[in-house]
């Protein structure tokens, strides 16, 4: 088992109302799983995914990943560990839009350890898997939304990451761009056995995990 | 990819909103060497007086006051040659050398130079660092009178006689001082048309560090003639005894010539030190200015900057930036900041002070290396100061409420 969550809550006050985004959570995710979250529109699904990353504090209940207690983590070893363990592809690709796409890439790399030149090679491996690699010195803007995407994933993959957290990651392209990047997230968990958890509201897009999550109103179906 | 590159590559991203935040630190800088350069020279310079003013009585004009003798402009007020004579006559005790001047600023080739007109013997009988460049044998003290034997060795041997002004330079010669030779290019032998007049260098003087550097001396005779201001001089330098001022020497001189003012060079020392405390204050006051004006230019740069970026902020916090990476960040940038501003700073203000130097001290100014290290240091500590709570407040960013519009 590489992530567990165990009645996990998150209440927001909105207005002085509480609203339960998350209302007792729990799931197991194992190595090499393609999970999907689906559900409507505020089920709680972008909240559940920010709140496995640490990037939103849980108000009550347990994630462990990797047995690394999420909740209890300071921001720091949070910071630390997301940097090793976890990728993010999000619906915005999050490019930096003055770096090309190989300083792109190598972002994470920022505040690793290890020689330039081998930063660099790993960052031009990673563009060639996504079919990038001779737009690696074009800027974001010089780019397609799917090849920006495409970016991102690379990025996500830079720091052989256990686990890949995906928000959307189709919801801003058209359906044959979205075809690509889903096979590609698939040929990835497949071919570096990295378990994704893939949050969308395409039922297209959830055929391709191997496990489905489905949430209503904060609550797991 | 590491940190210092992120900065450089973000650096030049923004580079046009960098002349905006570094506009007052820069100025501030700027202001601050330039006035730091004038009042160096001019502290050198009121020493290098001291140490070196035989002559420690001037007698000026009643109208005049000792900028408009130094500035020798155009229409500076004169007095009488006659009063020179006044003086020798009147048998004061304790006055031991005198020597008229009369002074005007006039333009040879394309420079501006100030024409001295001299008593030549009597001037460097006065001037100890002229009496080094050889063109009398003996050595004074500075600052009190030469003894007897010394002036029976330059050949005076009735008393009244050798308090009198001797001629010894041709009226076609003229002294020259160094900085003023090198502007001019000219050597010993050398000649050059002085209003309308060929002149013939008879000697580039030693350097002083006074405003004598830049100027022409030529016979008092002459200068009187060329300038049309015949039996006028601007002012008497005296050679007085210390002991006979204290005895009341200028007061008798006051009794002596009622309608001039008789100031001692202690006064105009004393004159130019607080001119060049205030110059320090006022770089004191723009030292506190900077402080303020520069940190909140710099902060609000800094905190502007920061909103711009306030997605890729989140971002990095989301790909495992840490808050203290982010602090780094902020503030590397803003070192980077401080290093621009500063340099900027030296090099505006040092140009500033070489420039305007001659023009508001009457002083040449050189460039001081050392300050670059002081500019750099205040303005990377004030940009450093100015980003504090900018890099606190990004360091706080919530990734997740940006990530998703990057």
């Amino acid at each position: 088992m590489i992530l567990k969550t165990n009645n996990l809550c998150k209440q927001y006050q909105h207005k002085d109302v509480p609203v339960d985004a998350l209302n007792h959570v729990s799931f197991d995710v194992n190595e090499g799983d393609f999970v999907t979250i689906t559900g409507a529109s505020g089920s709680g699904k972008t909240t559940l995914l920010l709140s496995l990353a640490g990037l939103i504090q849980a108000s009550s209940g347990e994630i462990r990943i990797m047995d690394f207690d999420v909740v209890q983590a300071s921001d720091r070893k949070l910071s630390d560990f997301r940097r090793k363990h976890i990728g993010f592809v999000m619906q915005s690709f999050a490019l930096i839009p003055y770096l090309t796409a190989i300083e792109n890439v190598m972002l994470p790399l920022a505040i690793s350890k290890g020689k330039k030149e081998q930063k660099y090679q790993k960052a031009l491996a990673l563009l060639k898997l996504v079919d990038l690699e001779n737009r690696k010195n074009h800027l974001p803007s010089e780019l397609s939304a799917g090849q920006q995407q495409r970016v991102a994933i690379a990025r996500a993959l830079v720091n052989s990451p256990t686990l890949i957290l995906a928000d959307e990651p189709t919801g801003n392209l058209d359906p044959s761009l979205s075809t690509d990047i889903l096979n590609l997230l698939k040929k990835i968990n497949k071919e570096e056995k990295i378990t994704i958890l893939m949050v969308t509201h395409s039922p297209l897009a959830a055929e391709y995990g191997n496990r489905k999550i489905n949430l209503h109103n904060g609550c797991i179906n | 990819m590491n940190i210092r590159k992120l900065v450089w590559l973000e650096f030049k991203q923004h580079k046009s909103q960098l002349i905006s935040g570094l506009l007052a630190i820069t100025l501030g800088i700027a202001v601050i060497v330039g006035i730091r350069s004038i009042s160096v020279v001019s502290e050198k310079a009121v020493a290098v007086n001291l140490d070196n003013l035989g002559a420690n009585i001037l007698v000026l004009p009643q109208a005049s006051n000792v900028d408009n003798y130094y500035a020798a402009d155009i229409d500076a007020p004169t007095m009488p040659e006659e009063y020179v004579d006044r003086i020798v006559s009147s048998n004061l005790e304790g006055v031991d050398n005198l020597s008229p001047k009369l002074t005007r600023r006039i333009k040879v080739g394309t420079e501006n130079v100030v024409l001295t007109g001299i008593m030549p013997k009597n001037e460097i009988t006065s001037k100890p660092m002229w009496q080094q460049s050889g063109l009398l044998g003996n050595d004074l003290k500075a600052s009190c009178a030469p003894t007897n034997a010394v002036n029976q060795s330059n050949g005076y041997e009735d008393e009244k006689l050798k308090r009198k002004v001797i001629d010894s330079l041709g009226a076609d010669e003229y002294l020259l001082g160094s900085t003023i030779a090198r502007k001019l290019k000219l050597a010993d032998g050398g000649s050059v048309v002085i209003l309308g007049e060929k002149f013939k260098v008879s000697r580039v003087l030693n350097e002083t560090g006074t405003v004598d550097d830049d100027r022409i001396f030529i016979h008092l005779r002459k200068a009187q003639e060329l300038l049309k201001i015949p039996n006028q001089v601007s002012a008497i330098e005296i050679m007085g005894c210390c002991n006979a001022i204290s005895d009341g020497l200028l007061s008798k001189l006051r009794n002596v010539l009622p309608d001039t003012r008789i100031t001692t060079i202690g006064q105009i020392v004393a004159t130019q030190i607080q001119t060049n405390k205030m110059m320090n204050k006022v770089s004191l006051i723009f030292l506190i200015i900077i402080i303020f004006v520069g940190g909140i230019s710099i902060g609000n740069f800094m905190w502007a900057n920061i909103n711009e970026r306030r997605k890729e902020i989140g971002m990095l916090r989301m790909i495992g930036f840490n808050k203290a990476t982010i602090y780094r960040m902020i503030l590397a940038k803003a070192f980077v900041l401080g290093i621009i501003g500063g340099l900027i700073g030296y090099i505006l203000g040092t140009a500033a002070g070489v420039w305007l130097g001659p023009e508001l001290a009457g002083l040449p100014v050189q460039p001081i290396p050392s300050l670059i290290l002081i500019s750099l240091c205040i303005s990377i500590v004030v940009s450093l100061l100015g980003s504090i709570l900018p890099a606190y407040l990004a360091g706080r960013i919530d990734p997740f409420k940006n990530m998703q519009e990057v």
